[in-house]
């Protein structure tokens, strides 16, 4: 079920449960109100019987028929207001105990009536008046007496269980809404997990029963944009590297024109001078050429190795071969820019796990980068040195350009930073970063502003 | 004089020009060059752009300005618009870039003794 809609669900009930609530409060307070009325209307008839009594006193004491006659009068004034609050009195007490009342009330008026009409006072007469007169006026009494306690029980009890809805309420709204949002956060956490995961640069998939809710659809979502994103980020090494091989393009354009002016050099002279030639100097001369074409084969190569996409393959290796080969490549465009190198490669250099080629396009990302920092040429200088510890192999670069900001510092690794305005892509230094992270390396920048920045690569060392 | 850092341009050249009745020397680079200078008189000097350590337009400037009189033909395999001109600018006879061809080579040499 969807998160919503047990939301949805739990407030329903909530909601039902308070309005049972209400109806039965309202129900008990229009019971109390029937009662009370009852109880006032007791009072009256209590007040009546008791009049009733003193006119029986009166007549007991005087023997005068006045007194009967006032009973009289009073019983069917009496009847009249119970006819009236009839169905008040009815839904108080019940019509069982109303008719007892009733009941009570007649006999009541058939002994006074009897007395009246035997016009004497006789013994047994007096007797039932006497104890009809009570039986009447305690029954009546007993009725109001029950329900003044009935009232007093409903109040208390309805009392107690308001209370006890309310817990029951309050304790099912927090249950639900603690053990929804545990589902949240759980979930979140999980979610977070994975996106910080992500952020690290590895693309992982959360795994195990995905729930049906939301937040299944947000794992699903979350894990099809990592697998998006491992696959964009394999594109963007390729483009990255596609696009750094339009800066070599310059400087092996400029190494292939040698070799190939030697070689139209070489046969135009070879046409002209075609009988002058005897058969070993034709030769001495094709070997040239072919010695020409054997040296366009290795540039062109070189950058096809390079720009080919390869699968990451990961290989015991020395980085000052990678570091030498970074070199070869960016010769000419270093050449061409007027940029003075000193490379330092300290010997026996512990080996280290790369792959060659991602780590050969960090090494010509850095070496553009500081090239393009050295617009007028500068000094550009490569050192292999062994770690603190022995642990680590570094490869630092340092050149002597213009300088990173330091606002910008903190953000050059970020994809799509660049300070190159249009020319930069802002995806070098944060394939770079990907790449080196991949190698459970790390990569650091110190820049000072119109001194020249240093690049330090760290690698950690080969164990077998 | 024929001053490049590609030995075959020098030899190829040499083997060229020698064919046409020239006395042909060549360098790899530009210093023993200047100083083959002060020994002998040259008329025409050809050299690449772009050399380790004195570069094409440094050595431009320095025959020209020691030797006023030596034509200077520029070669390069890095031709753009701002080479061509830096290099007229340094008061060149004639730019060529790279491939050479040999015969517009040879014609501009002519030219250039022919003045």
């Amino acid at each position: 079920m969807k998160i919503e809609q047990k939301i949805i669900l739990s407030n329903i009930i909530n909601v039902v449960l308070l309005v049972l609530i209400g109806v039965f409060s309202f129900q008990n307070l229009e019971l109390v109100l029937t009662k009370l009325r009852f109880v006032e209307i007791a009072d009256d008839l209590n007040a009546s019987f008791l009049e009733m009594r003193l006119s029986e006193k009166n007549f007991f004491l005087y023997h005068d028929k006045a007194s009967l006659l006032e009973i009289k009068d009073k019983i069917s004034s009496t009847e009249k207001s119970i006819d009236l609050a009839h169905e008040d009195i009815a839904r108080a007490i019940g019509k069982e105990n109303l008719e007892k009342l009733t009941v009570h009330l007649r006999e009541y008026a058939d002994v006074v009536e009897d007395t009246v009409s035997a016009g004497v006072v006789k013994s047994v007469l007096e007797f039932r008046l006497r104890v009809k007169g009570r039986g009447l006026r305690e029954y009546s009494q007993e009725i109001t007496q029950i329900e003044r306690k009935s009232v007093n029980s409903i109040i208390g009890s309805s009392k107690n269980i308001l209370i006890y809805a309310f817990l029951a309420v309050l304790i099912t709204a927090i249950a639900v809404s603690h053990f929804i949002s545990q589902k949240i956060l759980r979930s979140v956490r999980e979610v977070k997990k994975l996106a910080e995961s992500i952020s690290e640069g590895n693309f992982n998939t959360i795994t195990g029963i995905i729930p049906k809710d939301e937040f299944g659809s947000l794992i699903t979502a979350v894990n099809t944009m990592s697998a998006e994103l491992s696959r964009r980020e394999e594109e963007l090494i390729q483009s990255k590297k596609l696009a750094s091989i339009g800066v070599l393009t310059a400087g092996v354009a400029h190494e292939l024109t040698n070799p190939l002016n030697n070689i139209s050099m070489i046969t135009q002279n070879y046409i002209e001078l075609y009988d002058y030639f005897n058969k070993e100097n034709g030769l001495g001369l094709l070997n040239k050429i072919q010695g020409e074409t054997e040296r366009i084969e290795k540039i062109v190569k070189n950058l096809l190795d390079f720009s080919k996409p390869k699968e990451a393959n990961l290989l015991e290796s020395d980085m000052n071969k990678t570091v030498r080969k970074a070199l070869k490549l960016m010769n000419n465009t270093l050449d061409i820019s007027n940029i003075e190198l000193t490379a330092d490669l300290q010997k026996d250099l512990p080996h280290v796990f790369i792959d060659d080629n991602q780590m050969l396009q960090v090494l010509i990302n850095l070496i553009t980068n500081s090239v393009q920092a050295m617009p007028g040429g500068g000094r550009l200088s490569i050192a292999t040195r062994t770690g603190k510890r022995g642990e680590s192999v570094e490869v630092i670069i340092s050149d002597s350009g213009k300088g990173i900001p330091a606002e910008f510092l903190p953000h050059i690794f970020d994809p799509f930073f660049s300070t190159k305005g249009p020319e930069g892509t802002g995806l070098g230094l944060s394939v770079s970063y990907g790449i080196i992270k991949n190698h459970r390396g790390q990569i650091r920048v110190e820049s000072r502003q119109e001194t020249g920045t240093t690049f330090t690569i760290e690698l950690p060392v080969y164990k077998q | 004089m024929v001053i490049d850092d590609e030995k075959i341009v020098g030899d190829m050249s040499k083997m060229a020009l020698e064919q046409e009745g020239y006395i042909v020397e060549t360098f790899l680079n530009a210093e023993p060059a200047l100083a083959r200078l002060k020994e002998e008189k040259f008329d025409v000097v050809v050299t690449d752009y772009k050399m380790k350590g004195i570069d094409g337009m440094e050595a431009l400037r320095m025959i020209k300005s020691l030797y006023p009189e030596i034509k200077v033909i520029m070669i390069t395999a890095f031709a753009n618009l701002d080479t061509a001109i830096e290099a007229l600018r340094g008061d060149v006879h004639d730019f060529f870039p790279k491939p050479v061809k040999i015969k517009e080579l040879k014609a501009s040499i002519q030219r250039a003794l022919s003045k």
